[in-house]
C-alpha cells in the first residue's frame, strides 16, 4: 500500500469504525450499559471540545464535542459520583480529555503507518483542514448531543512540547 | 502488596484503582504518581511491588520511566495501562522489560488476564 501525506481521513477510516471504537469505550469508561448511539439530535448552542492530535502519515485530531452540561454528566458517570458529590471544572476537563485520549489512541491504532499521539487538550475545537479530510460521527448519550470528529490538520503541526515519542 | 498507579489523569487513576478492586485485587496498598518522573522517584522511596503506568505523560513518559528504572538497576515488575496498544508499542514495552500492556478501554477481565500470576 502506498501512503501519501495528502491521503484524507475518509480514505483511511469510516464512521462505522469510529462507532465500533465508541462501542467499546463507552461501557468501559462511562459505565456499564452506557452507549454512544448514532442518532443525531440538534446540537446545542454552547459547545465544549476535548481532543488529541495524531501526528504521522495522517496528521490531525480526534475531537469529542458536547454541551458543557453533557460534559459534566459524562464526568459524573465516569467517576460514578452520586449527589451531593459534585464534579469540578478540573474533573470535567480530565474526564472529557481522557475519553478523547482513549478514542484517539484506538483510532490511531487503525490508521496505517507509525504515528504519535499528543496529550489531551480541552476548549474550542481546533480548526478543520480540507473539507474531505473529516470523518464525523454525530450521536447521543442519554439523549444528549455528542460528536466524535476525526479531522485533518490545516497544516502539519510542528513538534509540540506535549508530544511524546513512541 | 504495594501497587504504584501512574497516570497524569486523576480520573484514569481512579478508574484503574476501581478496576483493580472489581477484578478482586482489593486488599493491596495503592499509591499514585502523576507522571513518569514522580513514579521513578516513588519506586526508590516507596519500594512498590508492582508499577501500573500510562505511556503518554508530560515530564517523563511511561517508557522513559521504565528505561530509567532498568538503567538504575531496579527490577520492579512494570506493566503499561495505555490508550494505545499497537504491535510496535507492545514490542517496545516488552524489550524495555514490561511484563504486560493493557490497552484502554479495559474491564476487570482484562486486568485479571494480565495480572493473575503477577499479583498474589
Amino acid at each position: 500500500m502506498t501512503l501519501s501525506a495528502a491521503q484524507p481521513i475518509t480514505e483511511l477510516l469510516d464512521a462505522e469504525t469510529v462507532q465500533s471504537i465508541a462501542d467499546e469505550v463507552w461501557p468501559s469508561l462511562v459505565g456499564d450499559g452506557e452507549a454512544f448511539l448514532p442518532v443525531p439530535v440538534p446540537p446545542p448552542a454552547e459547545l465544549v471540545s476535548a481532543w488529541v492530535d495524531i501526528i504521522g502519515p495522517w496528521t490531525g485530531s480526534v475531537v469529542l464535542t458536547c454541551a458543557p452540561a453533557t460534559a459534566e454528566a459524562l464526568t459524573e458517570s465516569v467517576l460514578m459520583t452520586r449527589p451531593p458529590t459534585v464534579v469540578d471544572d478540573e474533573d470535567v476537563a480530565d474526564a472529557l480529555g481522557e475519553l478523547a485520549n482513549v478514542l484517539g489512541g484506538n483510532i490511531k491504532s487503525v490508521l496505517p503507518g507509525e504515528s504519535r499521539l499528543g496529550l489531551p487538550q480541552i476548549g474550542s475545537a481546533p480548526s478543520r483542514g480540507r473539507l474531505d479530510d473529516v470523518c464525523s460521527l454525530v450521536g447521543q448519550w442519554r439523549g444528549n448531543f455528542l460528536t466524535i470528529t476525526v479531522q485533518g490538520a490545516i497544516a502539519a503541526p510542528h513538534a509540540e512540547r506535549n508530544e511524546v515519542p513512541l | 502488596m504495594k501497587i504504584l498507579v501512574t497516570d497524569d489523569s486523576r480520573v484514569m487513576r481512579q478508574i484503574v484503582i476501581r478496576t483493580l478492586r472489581q477484578a478482586g485485587y482489593d486488599d493491596h496498598d495503592i499509591i499514585q504518581a502523576e507522571n513518569g518522573r514522580q513514579a521513578f522517584e516513588m519506586v526508590g522511596a516507596e519500594q512498590p511491588d508492582l508499577v501500573l503506568s500510562d505511556w503518554n505523560m508530560p515530564e517523563m513518559s511511561g517508557i522513559e520511566c521504565l528505561e530509567a528504572l532498568r538503567a538504575s538497576g531496579s527490577q520492579v515488575p512494570f506493566g503499561f495501562v495505555t490508550s494505545e496498544g499497537s504491535p510496535e508499542m507492545r514490542e517496545k514495552a516488552a524489550n524495555a522489560g514490561a511484563i504486560f500492556l493493557i490497552a484502554k478501554p479495559f474491564n476487570e477481565d482484562t486486568f485479571k488476564d494480565a495480572l493473575d500470576g503477577v499479583i498474589s
